[in-house]
């Protein structure tokens, strides 16, 4: 019997059991040979009465636990018992992973299906889903493994409500595109801001995706906690635990793009290639745990110059000196060697160099030769440390520091950074008999910049951050606040507050969330000093940059509409002020020039729904819609780079050892870009992209075959940039 | 009955994906690099490159050029690439006009001024026809010479003195 927990009963038992200083035992118990949940093993505290069945996908949940060291024993026909001794403090919910070796007793124990994690960490301490006060959308282990994807942004890009644009992440239309400058959504690995120190962008490559558990997406303005840049949302990538043992995994991807489906626009006489190689060792024995991932990718491109080459390490060591207490030291190095391809090739117009246009108004697999031999080399990766202490049942706290480093090269232009953000924090929990959890905590970081193009600068951020969740009658409350004080070069520090306050509240027509918060983002290095050329104009400095803030506002509502069907709706509401964009201006001398600026107002209003339904064990459908109006309040306008309407239908059946699926993805027409005067004429067409894949597993071995954009849909989402054509890539898993 | 219902979906998926970007021949247009030798003079109002499906023999066709309304080129560099937008067909004359300052309709035998003009590769002392039927014409390259402007009556039938 697979374990369900619908919101309402969820909520009911965290109030339950934070009044009886108790706690939330739940997790995964899994085959590691294969890395599939096994069901119905008989998970239980020895001594009591405390035991519950694992679901048909592994997953467990016990309730009642009692605060304190507790041992926990998982046992199942065909494997060796598997025992864990955890801390649990009252009213908390912790994690307990069993890794059990052997075979599975039956072909049957591989149709696992997918249920809703329920576990998440919006707040800074792990939480039911139910509990969130604003929408988060979860990419699990199984999404991650099906969707035989490369890359993190790759598996995030079909999460509800979620968009890329040229790699630029969008939560409900939060960053538009902006040259992948200053995002408006904030990165975490593990909960360690890892967004770039100079640009403020996000390197989708810096954590290979064999290391990724899960991911989740915190919808709306998260700054209350998070601070800086979570003004749209944050994605939190959770790594992979380390089991106990030795374990290996091998995985391997080749692949082909398809040629453009039109003669005219074909520019190389074969098909271009992709593969890639990597391997993951763990061991844990006692108190010590690591692991190490090593791993390689070449891609040949689908359009011209467009190859690129990769190299990817990653490692992840733990000490647990006694139960509640663990020390965590993480990192990633990234080395990314890239063509550029600058834009599409358009006719050429006066004064410009000649294209290959073939008699066409656009060749968008051709580049325009201005930018022939453009590539960059990007270097990145981070350090991290982390000790976990739960010192007792009703606190635990704990401190972090990291170093995030990103180095890149361009050639054609020739432009050179390098920055580095060092990050630390510390943060304690406190849970009271009565139900309350305090949060509070300081984070500072420092981040600066040595570049050809941004100068020599630093920018420092201290953060101090509180929130309490209690229960006020029937409802679950949240309300907390964050003051962040930010300086660049040591200049006049700037003060900005980010409240928020929230509520969860049990119906008999679902769970109902509501919350309202306040965001912001610190301008970036980048955008304040760059002093370069673009589009044929001088862009300037601008040092006195305000922070660009906004309000958001959400209620939503979590229902079963069935026993096989669950409804998830949300209808938000932001403004946001003094939005940071690049501007144009004439200077005295009547040059036009472009300067980053806080001009724009803008509203972002609409509603974000998801369906998720399992008719059948095997069978599985998620539906999400985003409806966005958003409006430029400055130019009383649609707000650029913000497609209207976005729906994800995604399908996966399994039967036996084998699995198939597939996602559509529409995305209405954008609207409007910025640089009308200049890419206004080029054509612009709704997204429809169709994602193909199957599966195959036995044992150790596991195949899966991916065919993203099977039709082979030609689009493309900001000026002169062609989407990925149909590729279809093959990755075959090997887990010992 | 199930093969109509995945056949249908097939051809409904097929259409649903219908209308992406599509190969778009370019508006017809002749496109090149002028080259400029000499000073442009000091009365230069600004330079043009126009094209004639017909040689104008005569003053009444001499405004019958395309585009209707040319764009100027840029002065004061070596060379510099053009395009201008013409209707399909078969130019007999593509050149380069300087017009002086104070140029009127009334004036233009003495404000106007062939500088240059695209020539036949296989006899260079022949302008070079160029056809813009089912592409644009491209690399129509050709020379500006500021040392040798000729009026318009030069061409006509029978020419000026």
């Amino acid at each position: 019997m697979p374990v369900k927990l619908p919101a309402a009963t969820a909520l009911l038992l965290v109030a339950r059991t934070l009044g009886a200083q108790t706690a939330i035992v739940y997790g995964t118990v899994r085959n590691v040979a294969t890395g599939v949940g096994v069901a119905n093993a008989n998970v239980f505290v020895p001594g009591t009465a405390l035991k519950t069945p694992s679901g048909t996908d592994g997953r467990y949940l016990l309730r009642n636990v009692p605060a304190g060291q507790v041992e926990i024993r998982a046992v199942v026909v065909g494997y060796p018992p598997a025992v864990r001794t955890v801390l649990v403090a009252a009213g908390d919910s912790v994690e307990v992973d069993f890794d059990l070796r052997g075979l599975p007793a039956a072909v049957d124990d591989l149709q696992a299906f997918t249920t809703e994690p329920l576990i998440v960490t919006a707040a800074k301490h792990s939480q039911l889903l139910a509990q969130a006060v604003t929408s988060v959308a979860l990419v699990s282990d199984t999404d991650l493994a099906r969707r035989a994807v490369s890359t993190v942004d790759e598996a995030v890009n079909r999460a509800p409500g979620v968009l890329f644009l040229a790699g630029q992440v969008n939560i409900r239309g939060s960053s538009g595109f902006v040259e992948g400058l200053g995002s408006r959504v904030l990165l975490l690995v593990d909960g360690v801001p890892a967004n770039q120190g100079d640009r403020g962008g996000i390197d989708w490559d810096m954590v290979p995706l064999a290391e990724v558990a899960h991911v989740e997406v915190l919808k709306g303005a998260g700054s209350s906690l998070y601070g800086s840049a979570a003004l749209g949302g944050v994605v939190n990538v959770i790594t992979r635990e380390t089991p106990l043992g030795f374990h290996a995994r091998i995985r391997a991807t080749g692949g082909a793009y398809a040629n453009p489906p039109f003669d005219v626009w074909r520019f190389r006489g074969g098909v271009g290639a992709l593969g890639g190689l990597d391997a993951t060792a763990s061991y844990g024995q006692g108190a010590v745990r690591g692991s190490l991932t090593l791993g390689g990718r070449h891609s040949d491109g689908y359009r011209e110059q467009d190859r690129s080459d990769q190299w990817e390490m990653s490692g992840k060591a733990e000490w647990l000196p006694q139960p509640g207490t663990r020390v965590t030291t993480s990192g990633a190095w990234t080395s990314h060697q890239y063509e550029v391809f600058p834009t599409w090739c358009v006719p050429v117009p006066p004064g410009t160099r000649a294209c290959d246009t073939r008699g066409q108004a656009f060749q968008p697999f051709l580049i325009d030769s201005s930018g022939a031999g453009s590539y960059t080399r990007s270097n990145k990766g981070y350090l991290s440390a982390t000790l976990d202490r739960t010192v007792s049942s009703r606190f635990s706290w704990e401190a972090r520091g990291s170093w995030l480093r990103t180095h890149f090269t361009d050639v054609n232009p020739d432009d050179w950074a390098v920055s580095n953000r060092f990050g630390g924090e510390v943060r304690g929990v406190s849970r009271s008999p009565s139900g309350r959890v305090v949060t509070a905590g300081v984070e500072v970081a420092r981040g600066d910049v040595t570049s050809d193009i941004f100068g020599d600068h630093t920018q420092n951020q201290v953060g101090m951050y509180g929130e309490a969740e209690g229960l006020l009658g029937g409802a679950r409350v949240t309300a907390g606040t964050r003051i962040d004080y930010l300086d660049a070069d040591s200049s006049q520090a700037t003060a900005v507050l980010s409240p928020r306050v929230g509520a969860v509240l049990t119906s008999r027509i679902g769970t109902w969330r509501a919350s309202a918060g306040r965001g912001f983002r610190a301008p970036t290095l980048a955008e304040r000093f760059v002093n370069t050329r673009a589009l044929g104009f001088q862009v300037i400095p601008n040092p006195a940059l305000h922070p660009e803030t906004a309000w958001s506002f959400e209620v939503g509502n979590a229902a079963p509409i069935a026993s096989w069907a669950r409804l998830d709706a949300a209808l938000f509401w932001t403004e946001a002020r003094q939005l940071i964009e690049p501007t144009f201006l004439v200077d005295a001398g009547g040059v036009a020039k472009i300067q980053i600026q806080n001009v724009s107002r803008a509203r972002l209003r609409g509603l974000d729904a998801s369906l998720v339904v399992t008719p059948f064990p095997s069978l599985t459908g998620t539906i999400a819609y985003l409806f966005l109006d958003a409006r430029d309040l400055a130019n009383d306008s649609v707000l650029a780079f913000r497609p209207k309407q976005l729906l994800t239908l995604s399908v996966d059946y399994r039967w036996r050892m084998f699995s198939v699926g597939g996602d559509f993805r529409y995305s209405s027409r954008i609207e409007r870009i910025e640089l009308e005067p200049v890419f206004g004429g080029d054509p612009r067409v709704a997204a429809k992209v169709l994602d193909l894949r199957a599966s195959w597993q036995r044992g150790a071995l596991a195949a899966r075959l991916l065919v993203a954009n099977a039709l082979n849909y030609i689009y493309n989402l900001v000026p002169r940039t062609l989407e990925p054509v149909r590729t279809a890539s093959v990755v075959l898993t090997w887990t010992y | 009955m199930s093969s109509r219902v995945a056949r249908a979906a097939l051809v409904a998926a097929a259409l649903a994906c219908n209308g992406g970007l599509q190969p778009t021949p370019a508006p017809p247009s002749i496109s090149g690099i002028v080259t400029y030798r000499g000073a442009a003079p000091d009365s230069t109002q600004a330079v043009y490159v126009v094209a004639y499906q017909t040689f104008p023999h005569t003053r009444d066709s001499l405004f019958t050029f395309q585009p209707p309304v040319p764009q100027p080129l840029p002065l004061g560099v070596a060379t510099a690439a053009y395009r201008i937008p013409v209707e399909p067909g078969r130019y007999e004359w593509v050149l380069a006009v300087w017009v002086k300052q104070g140029f009127t309709l009334a004036n233009a035998d003495s404000t106007l001024r062939e500088t240059g003009y695209y020539r036949d590769p296989a006899d260079t002392s022949q302008p070079g026809v160029v056809d813009v039927l089912t592409q644009p014409a491209t690399s129509i390259d050709f020379v500006i010479d500021f040392g040798h402007m000729h009026p318009p009556c030069r061409y006509y039938t029978p020419p000026c003195p």
